[in-house]
């Protein structure tokens, strides 16, 4: 009886050491942006707070492209097109906002859901990587984008200036959230993602139709990108040949500053995104205003990211990168 | 008193939170073949990988001639003069005949850091030739040959450099009469050269038969050892067991009626290369089992009737007219399925009780406007992860953590939740202690009682015997006979429409 005892005592201690570590890992994005905004707000004495317009206005096209690919990752898998999909819609609404402003947003989901299908079909019917296809598709549409802007950027009709107000871009902001938030916490479909990244074979057998969520997850991560494509356009007012350049790292730096597991499944919580995000956001300002040049900003991303990824890699499922 | 050949001193091996062996000690005579016995799940593959190097041992020691070892894999093992035969295949693909019985000892045959490989061709023919095997190759992909003769590589394998203990798991399942004859004569040779066999087998005659000492160990606890002379069968059993085995431990009916309603009809199901032209009927309130050897198909049968084959041909209907295609269409037609290959295909590991008992049943647990409650969820997790008495901190831990029979409560509460009415356990009882096998056996004569029918896959003959109303046996991907239940069955007559 004795070593039965031992045995579940060092079960609850187990669980206990397992329990403590989970709660390190949700609180550490949290106080990471508390304690960076104020480190931040003194060594640029006060100057960032004054500068919050600014900062809140490059946060919403983040936000709101970071949702999809946050539903891309909870099933594990990735998606590195984001950027040139954003690159396309943003063409595609500048295009269309001469025609209707209605038409220009529908034209820019659409383009972004095209392309998201394209990487569907590719992933889910051809089985290649979701990484290598995206990559694969990365290039191509960025080819596409230089063609369309290179010469000069294509710019939007100056209607759309009248839809630059915070409550327009933040409106949207969080109606995208609060949607993705409540499919993602109180839907099926919310379950059945967390269940394929955590275990898509016994997802399977659960009766998921895995093939079916996984090709639809990316549709709808490409139309979330090409709605985010329109604040974006709002914003800038142009695409030039680097629209969008880069998003996918900045949503994927993003969601691992707000503790996200690289390899989604059940330890994946919706907060990381709104957290994440202004995280980045916040970080990368901050960096600015301390005067730091591109070169040594990237390498301080790159540890930060590299830190991040060590601390909330979920370890025993991490060889299923889809 | 002989020898002591190998000394098991106070091993523990857990895995993960699961105590998979718990202080064994015991001692092993030279000149010997030592029976290893127990109930699935006892720890005795356990303790001989641990031995051999193929698992690290937690504590403990393993002193051999006198000399503590301690290999860290099979090579080293092999070198302390330790052999396996393993459960499963121990061959590997890709590789010729003689590359897979020098595998790991390729050294003797490379000179200058260039193979001979004619060297260590014409060294494995002489050495299939010694042993009679002579119809094996040695420069021939492995994978030409079926599982039976890879097998025989495998003894050659293990003995050609005339190991200290050669320890053979399982083994004899997997061979036909003349294989077991050939290996019988292998292990005798070995007793006779003053070597010592561990012998793992289910088969208790054969034990009896063939062993001069057997131990026996219960839950990972080492129990007795005895001499074969002294006891039989029913002690064997008793000790395995731990108790008087009864008829309560499986069903204690016989010669009830099977109804003639049919709920599933299975026609002319094939798999390319896993079965083939498989038809039965499956009727309300039976226990329907299947049995074989793993590789017979049996197991294909039953992803077949979930609708879970790649490439299925042929029909699965159910008694309203529906094909059963897909899965999640067997589903919602109230089919549940347990896999074999619980870890992976039957439980999301890294998820909690909860999602994984609510998975199947999440459009029942939405309400109108497609959206799910947590408190819902908690509740419909929490009544039938109880109703399968499943042993756990709360329904948000991981399945990772539970140990194999409390995972196998997972599945099952998941299914009782769905209360479906067609199910298809495949080796429901695998790797699962006494306790819970007892209770999943009275889960499954309940369900019959209530008019569910019941498909069961499983290895081992007995609970086929002591469950089924009717037992299928199939073999190369075929049916191979059909058996009634009967009070005096023979595990041998299943056997023999098994190889």
């Amino acid at each position: 009886m004795g070593s039965q005892d031992n045995a579940e005592a060092a079960k609850g201690v187990l669980l206990k050491k397992q329990s403590r570590v989970n709660m390190i890992r949700s609180a550490l994005p949290v106080i990471g942006l508390v304690a960076v905004c104020i480190i931040f707000n003194i060594l640029t004495d006060g100057n960032m707070w004054n500068s919050r317009k600014l900062i809140l206005n490059q946060v919403y096209v983040v936000l709101i492209s970071t949702v999809g690919v946050f539903f891309i990752m909870s099933m594990g898998g990735l998606d590195f097109s984001q950027g040139s999909i954003m690159g396309i819609a943003s063409i595609v609404v500048c295009l269309l906002s001469g025609v209707n402003m209605f038409l220009a947003v529908i034209g820019g989901i659409m383009a972004g859901a095209a392309i998201g299908a394209f990487n569907g079909y590719f992933y889910v019917n051809r089985k290649i990587k979701s990484f290598i296809v995206t990559i694969c598709t990365m290039f191509l549409f960025r080819g596409f984008i230089k063609y369309m802007a290179s010469n000069s950027p294509v710019a939007a009709s100056m209607k759309v200036y009248d839809y630059d107000t915070t409550p327009v871009k933040l409106g949207i902001t969080i109606l995208v959230l609060a949607t993705g938030f409540i499919v993602f916490r109180f839907t099926r479909f919310g379950i059945d993602l967390k269940a394929i990244g955590a275990g898509e074979k016994a997802a399977k057998f659960a009766g998921i139709r895995t093939d079916r969520v996984k090709f639809l997850i990316y549709v709808l991560a490409g139309a979330i990108t090409g709605l985010a494509a329109f604040v974006n356009i709002v914003k800038n007012g142009s695409a030039t040949a680097n629209a969008g350049n880069q998003l996918e790292t900045q949503m994927l730096i993003a969601l691992v500053l707000g503790g996200m597991p690289i390899s989604g499944g059940a330890k994946v919580r919706f907060e990381n995104v709104i957290v994440g995000s202004l995280l980045y956001i916040v970080l990368n300002n901050g960096l600015i205003m301390m005067g730091l040049t591109p070169q040594a900003m990237q390498l301080i991303q790159g540890i930060i990211f590299l830190i991040f990824v060590a601390i909330f890699a979920d370890r025993q499922s991490l060889s299923v990168i889809k | 008193m002989s020898e002591i050949r190998l000394q098991v001193n106070d091993i523990c091996k857990y895995f993960g939170i699961t105590k998979a062996l718990e202080h064994v000690s015991f001692n092993i005579a030279k000149g010997e073949v030592h029976a290893l016995i127990g109930e699935n799940g006892s720890g005795k593959s356990t303790l001989t990988n641990s031995l051999a190097g193929i698992y690290q041992k937690d504590s403990g020691t393993f002193t051999l001639d006198g000399k503590e070892v301690n290999p860290a894999n099979q090579v080293e093992a092999n070198n302390e003069g330790i052999s396996i035969i393993v459960q499963e295949l121990g061959t590997l693909d890709g590789l010729t005949v003689a590359e897979n019985i020098f595998l790991g000892h390729e050294d003797k045959f490379v000179k200058c850091g260039i193979k001979n490989t004619n060297a260590m061709n014409r060294k494995a023919t002489e050495l299939l030739k010694q042993y009679g095997f002579d119809r094996i190759k040695a420069a021939d992909m492995i994978e030409n040959y079926n599982f039976e003769d890879r097998k025989l590589v495998e003894i050659v394998k293990a003995t050609y450099f005339k190991p200290k203990i050669l320890v053979i798991d399982e083994t004899t399942t997997a061979l036909s009469g003349e294989g077991r004859e050939e290996l019988y004569k292998h292990m005798n040779r070995i007793r006779e050269e003053g070597d010592t066999v561990i012998f793992i087998s289910h088969d208790l005659p054969e034990i009896l038969r063939l062993s001069d000492t057997i131990t026996v160990l219960r839950d990972g606890i080492y129990i007795d050892t005895v001499k074969s002379s002294d006891i039989d069968e029913e002690g064997l059993k008793k000790l395995m067991v731990g108790r008087e085995v009864s008829g309560k431990y499986y069903r204690a009916d016989y010669g009830e009626e099977i109804s003639d309603e049919v709920v599933m009809k299975v026609e002319n199901v094939t798999v390319p290369g896993l079965i083939s032209d498989i038809s039965f009927d499956l009727h309300k309130g039976e226990i329907l089992g299947f049995g074989g050897l793993s590789e017979s198909g049996m197991h294909e049968v039953g992803k077949a009737c979930f609708g879970a084959s790649f490439d299925r041909e042929g029909k699965v209907t159910l008694a309203d007219g529906t094909e059963i295609n897909d899965i999640p269409s067997a589903i919602s037609h109230s089919i549940a399925y347990t896999s074999k290959d619980r870890d992976n295909e039957s439980l999301v590991m890294n998820q909690s009780i909860r999602d994984n008992i609510c998975l199947p049943s999440l459009d029942e647990l939405s309400n109108k406007a497609g959206l799910l409650s947590d408190k819902k969820l908690y509740e419909f997790a929490g009544i039938h992860a109880k109703t399968m008495s499943t042993k756990m901190q709360s329904v948000d831990q991981f399945v990772s953590n539970l140990s194999g029979g409390n995972k196998q409560k997972v599945v099952l509460a998941r299914w009782i939740g769905k209360d479906s009415d067609i199910l298809v356990l495949d080796s429901p009882t695998r790797g699962i202690d006494v306790k819970v096998k007892q209770d999943i056996y009275q889960l499954m004569d309940k369900m019959r009682k209530e008019g569910k029918s019941i498909i069961m896959i499983s290895e081992e003959l007995m609970e086929l015997i002591g469950m089924c109303d009717r037992i299928i046996i199939m073999k190369d991907g075929r049916i191979n006979g059909e058996l009634m239940r009967d009070e005096n069955m023979d595990e041998n007559v299943l056997i023999s429409k098994m190889v």
